[in-house]
């Protein structure tokens, strides 16, 4: 049974920024490289895995990001039902990992979901970041993989100034101290 | 500082990616067979070109795809980008 405690419960505001960590959202890593992989995500989800690179797609409910041509990070928008925490993975093992088409592994407390909202998260992002904001912070759903302070992360752009970031849960406490030291100087 | 267009993601920044060395170093198919030395010819001995050099580099920090680059080893300029399994664009 996993332990599904964040390291992190906090939020914090900033001049034009919001840092948060909630409640744990499900986390699933999905690989898998042929056409069925692609076709009984869909079926299953009602959400098709994106093929394009950089961009994630979603319903109310689930978001699926593009995290390579054959692996992608499927989470949930709603916090852990911890009294059915498992019915999600257990169908998409069932249906994908059972009969190999692809694996299905639960990361949920692998990856620490930070949520940065407000107009100037793309300051505090460009401060300790190589990657170019430009036309990422315009488009809605897209998503990155990228350093930031040289801790791996995954950015996904929910809405306009609306950032989920995903860190690992082992770096989650330096990372959360960095952003709030940074976003006091933004 | 240069940046590297990576044949999954896109454009980016050199620091998210590292270097594997020559590309196209073809395994022996019976390693067994082989004296040391050219067991360790096969392991160790790179040509190490100053000049255009194709190698092998991974986006670690991004999609942890490998790929090959063409690359200038002087002045940093690249060449082309290609996917593993592909011929190299130029010779």
């Amino acid at each position: 049974m996993l332990n599904y405690n964040s390291p992190i419960m906090d939020a914090k505001n900033y001049s034009g920024i919001k840092i948060s960590v909630t409640e744990s959202v499900i986390k699933i890593n999905l690989r898998g490289k042929n056409r069925d992989f692609i076709t009984k995500i869909g079926k299953e989800l009602s959400i098709i895995p994106p093929t394009d690179p950089n961009i994630s797609s979603g319903n109310e409910k689930l978001n699926i990001l593009w995290l390579g041509p054959d692996e992608w990070l499927l989470y949930s928008n709603d916090k852990i039902d911890f009294k059915n925490n498992n019915s999600l993975e257990d169908r998409l093992f069932d249906q994908i990992s059972k009969v190999k088409l692809g694996s299905v592994t639960n990361v949920t407390d692998h990856w620490v979901m930070i949520n940065l909202k407000g107009d100037n998260v793309f300051e505090l992002l460009s401060s300790g970041c190589p990657f170019n904001f430009n036309d990422f912070k315009n488009s809605k759903g897209a998503v990155t993989q990228t350093l930031l302070n040289h801790i791996d992360v995954i950015i996904h752009n929910k809405n306009i100034n609306d950032l989920n970031l995903f860190v690992r849960r082992s770096f989650s406490i330096h990372l959360w101290s960095w952003m709030n030291d940074s976003a006091r100087f933004i | 500082m240069f940046l590297i267009n990576c044949p999954y993601c896109g454009e980016r920044d050199q620091s998210e990616f590292s270097a594997g060395g020559e590309a196209h170093i073809v395994r022996p198919k019976q390693p067994t067979e082989l004296s040391d030395d050219q067991w360790a010819e096969f392991l160790f001995m790179r040509k190490n070109i100053k000049g255009v050099q194709l190698e092998r580099w991974n986006h670690a920090h991004g999609c942890r795809k490998w790929f090959n680059m063409v690359r200038n080893t002087s002045d940093d300029k690249i060449h082309a980008v290609y996917k593993m399994g592909e011929k190299p664009p130029i010779k």
